[in-house]
């Protein structure tokens, strides 16, 4: 009897998987302060001195489009699961994603002149979700891996060997920089990506 | 007698069920554009092959009609953790140190700029 409550504990210590939480931090932070001026007549050059290279950059059909980005993103989940002993056989699970950031867009004309400038800023909850998982938890109820990516730069390469006929559009990805950017986690279905021929 | 018992599993639990995380990962180009490699270059008289010869293949090549761009980009992400019973917490923190090199249709350099991230000293 006097083992009961200590067993008691351990295994309700076992049983609660806990909350985990998750910061990302991404580049470093923007202000209003960093957005140039267009009625300045600024050049690229005075540009990437203030700002230094951007994250971002494509070519367009008159000239460049430089970005720069700063993302803060906090996943959070809570969970109970009997996974800690080694069987996953159920688990309850809520989950919340977060995210603020701020992205500046600045255009160039092919003399390098600056043409325009815009800094959004956003402070957005990303979703979440329940589950409860009877025999297997297979379902994670956050997903954040589209906004804590690696860079499309280091993806380049790798864009002028996909299959037919998404190599010949290839020019509408936003890896290969020749004709549009797209921010962290756009759809799919909609901005660079839609073009291509997934 | 269930005292002693109780606290002894909960300091075990406390001792066993908890760990320190630390975490690093690192993409891209070896980072060649300290200032000391690229004082080197000069505007309207280097090349697209001396910057090349410098500091190697770049992450992207961007073009637009006659002018090119190449990219150079190296991400870091660092971050540590604490792993409870109850509790995990993860902190992860990405820098991108980056260089970014404009050409002409001659392949001479028109325009540069380098940024290396410098973690904050404690």
């Amino acid at each position: 009897m006097n083992l009961l409550r200590p067993s008691g504990l351990l295994l309700a210590t076992c049983l609660l998987t806990g909350c985990t939480q998750w910061h990302y931090d991404l580049g470093r932070p923007l202000s209003r302060a960093d957005i140039p001026d267009a009625e300045q007549n600024l050049s690229l050059h005075q540009v990437l001195t203030d700002l230094g290279p951007p994250q971002r950059m494509s070519a367009t059909s008159n000239g460049y489009v430089l970005a720069w980005e700063h993302w803060q993103v906090k996943e959070q989940t809570l969970g109970l699961s009997l996974g800690a002993m080694g069987a996953e056989l159920f688990s309850l699970d809520w989950g919340d994603l977060q995210t603020k950031g701020e992205f500046l867009v600045v255009t160039f004309d092919k003399q390098h002149q600056l043409l325009s400038s815009t800094l959004s800023q956003w402070a957005n909850d990303g979703g979440g979700g329940k589950a409860i998982q009877p025999f297997l938890s297979m379902v994670s109820v956050v997903d954040a891996g589209d906004l804590v990516g690696k860079m499309s730069q280091h993806r380049w390469g790798w864009a002028f060997m996909k299959p037919l006929p998404r190599a010949l559009n290839k020019d509408s990805s936003s890896d290969t920089g020749q004709n549009g950017i797209e921010q962290r986690g756009t759809p799919t279905a909609i901005g660079q990506q839609s073009l291509e021929m997934n | 007698m269930q005292s002693p018992a109780h606290i002894l599993v909960a300091v075990f639990c406390a001792i066993t069920l908890q760990a320190c995380v630390q975490y690093e990962s690192k993409r891209g180009v070896d980072v060649t554009w300290q200032s000391s490699v690229t004082q080197q270059l000069v505007k309207g008289e280097s090349t697209r092959k001396d910057v090349l010869a410098l500091l190697g293949p770049p992450s992207q090549v961007i073009s637009l009609e006659g002018e090119t761009v190449l990219y150079y980009l190296f991400e870091r992400a660092r971050g540590s953790g604490l792993i409870l019973i109850l509790y995990n917490r993860m902190k992860i923190n990405t820098r991108y140190d980056r260089a970014i090199f404009f050409f002409d249709e001659n392949d001479v350099l028109t325009e540069y700029s380098t940024r290396i991230y410098e973690p904050a000293k404690t």
